[in-house]
């Protein structure tokens, strides 16, 4: 049986007077995974985030976290109560001390775990004296993780995480990230345009371009049916149509035509040799040249 | 814990205010027999028009202790003063900071953050309003003079529900507003006006600074009950708006 949908939209829509935010973006996120949310810079990922937790109102589609409609209000009281959530910008009460914002925040989850927040005030290095105004980038990063791992939620919606973020601080970031979602068997919900992160803790990724879901499903997967077939030809290079289906793009370049399958890499490569190239080359496909090919504008 | 934040961050603005205003109305009595002795050796107005007329009439009321008080502090001061922290109180904390993403991410709904923020803001201008009035009672007897404490609270109660109307404007645009120098310099425009529109005869005591004044009250003894209900009604309808406006504003 699969898991049960954590978060799941279909046909999310958002729009922002002319422009549009979101195109009908559909996701399901399973019970128990570290889900990948990758995008360029405006490519939806903190407008759909904002519509998860009820900070923005869809204009049209459905959202619903655990199993709840996203969109009402007495509902999304219960969502925010499971859900831990850190923002991009990290901004927090610059008026407070550390201590009092641990203080403040904890006493809206019933399910705070004061073990978990002591440990983490120590790994962060977190004074409690210090104003929220005083901490550097990197600090108010490790405090809004730590408010966010502490609320005992069920789901952690980080928006970009790592952001602003030096190497050393990313891996720290990541490190208590990954330990504390195995530890805790917590569902991780996290946009980012860095790909290498994503690599290196997500199980599952959708990679979000203007606004509509480009690619989804288990890393591991795509890794293993994306495929690029590069095709030399003995003159200029033909511009066939496939009947195989998993095609997601072809480009032409002089005698070179080069194929990105997302599966059925052996059909696609069957009707390649029908076109008599001189040779084919078929090669697995890195997150980046999959993200990258998504986003890539149209030929 | 709501409570507690809206505390912090009007703070400052409720305590300088209570700290100026007490100073205000605590000079105001004990300055009192200075200017009586300077009252008596001043020479008489001689200035033609509406303003001479009001000079003349603040002179005379002021021979006597209450109408003094109700001159220098009621109709002047505490108005114009409270004003400026009515606006301070109900500008800032709900979108401004720049932490409304973690404040909607906290299992409340919107309702209850403007709620809250609202009843913070008021308490502080209800103590605002009636506390230092409360002190002109308690100090008057230093300098010889007694004031009603019911006077006191009268003209209290009347600063805070028509003063209400600025605090509710500057809660308005604080939900449409992400900082809160907008909130703060737009209601301050429109409370500028309409003190400049009151001072033209016709208008003379009949808008919102007249009925903070207390006017009715002084001269007659009763309270400007229709005034009060206005303003109360003012109060209660941008409540509305800013509310039904904050739950459906994206952020």
């Amino acid at each position: 049986m699969a898991d049960p949908l954590v978060i799941e939209t279909s046909g999310l829509q958002k729009r922002y007077g002319s422009a549009e935010a979101l195109r009908g973006l559909s996701l399901q996120v399973p019970k128990g995974s570290i889900f990948g949310f990758l995008g360029r810079n405006g490519a939806g990922k903190t407008t759909t985030i904002k519509i998860l937790l009820g900070m923005a109102h869809a204009t049209s589609g459905e959202a619903r976290v655990f199993g709840l409609p996203a969109g009402s209000p007495a509902e999304g009281v219960e969502i925010r109560r499971r859900t831990g959530f850190a923002g991009e910008e990290k901004d927090l009460y610059d008026y407070m001390t550390v201590g009092e914002i641990v203080r403040f925040t904890a006493a809206f989850y019933p399910r705070w775990r004061p073990d978990l927040e002591q440990r983490y005030r120590k790994s962060f290095e977190l004074p409690a004296d210090r104003k929220v105004k005083a901490l550097s980038r990197g600090m108010r990063t490790k405090l809004s993780l730590l408010l966010a791992l502490c609320r005992g939620a069920d789901l952690l919606i980080l928006d970009e995480p790592t952001s602003g973020l030096d190497p050393a601080a990313t891996e720290e970031v990541l490190q208590a990230l990954v330990a504390h979602a195995g530890a805790e068997e917590m569902t991780v919900f996290f946009s980012s345009h860095q790909i290498g992160e994503v690599e290196q803790i997500a199980d599952r990724i959708a990679i979000v371009d203007r606004g509509r879901t480009a690619v989804a499903g288990p890393l591991d997967d795509l890794r293993d049916s994306y495929r690029r077939i590069q095709l030399v030809f003995a003159g200029e290079a033909p511009d066939p149509v496939f009947r195989a289906s998993g095609l997601v793009r072809a480009r032409r370049k002089g005698r070179v035509l080069s194929l990105l399958a997302s599966s059925g890499a052996d059909a696609i490569i069957r009707e390649a040799q029908a076109l008599n190239p001189v040779s084919v080359d078929v090669t697995p496909v890195s997150l980046k040249d999959i993200f990258l090919e998504s986003v890539a504008g149209e030929d | 814990m709501l409570w507690y934040k809206s505390w912090l961050e009007t703070r400052w603005r409720f305590l300088i205010g209570l700290a100026l205003l007490m100073c205000s109305a605590g000079a105001m009595v004990l300055m009192y027999p200075r200017v009586q002795e300077l009252l008596t050796v001043a020479p008489s107005v001689d200035v033609g028009g509406e303003i001479g007329r009001r000079i003349r009439e603040a002179v005379e009321l002021s021979r006597e202790y209450r109408g003094f008080v109700w001159v220098q502090g009621f109709s002047q001061n505490f108005p114009q003063m409270g004003t400026l922290f009515a606006v301070l109180l109900g500008t800032g904390g709900l979108l401004s900071g720049g932490a409304a993403l973690f404040t909607l991410s906290l299992p409340a709904t919107r309702a209850q953050l403007l709620r809250v923020r609202a009843a913070t803001g008021l308490a502080e201008w209800f103590i605002l309003a009636l506390v230092p009035s409360l002190l002109i009672p308690l100090l008057s007897p230093a300098i010889g003079e007694s004031y009603s404490v019911g006077g006191a609270i009268a003209h209290g109660v009347c600063l805070f529900l028509a003063g209400g109307v600025f605090f509710s404007l500057a809660l308005l645009l604080s939900t449409l507003f992400g900082d809160i120098w907008r909130p703060l310099l737009i209601t301050l425009a429109i409370a500028a006006v309409l003190g400049l529109l009151e001072q033209l005869p016709p208008l003379t005591g009949r808008g919102v600074f007249g009925v903070m004044s207390g006017e009715t009250y002084f001269r007659t003894g009763s309270l400007p009950w229709a005034g009060l209900f206005v303003s109360a009604a003012a109060s209660a309808a941008m409540f509305y708006a800013a509310s039904v406006h904050f739950e459906r504003r994206d952020f």
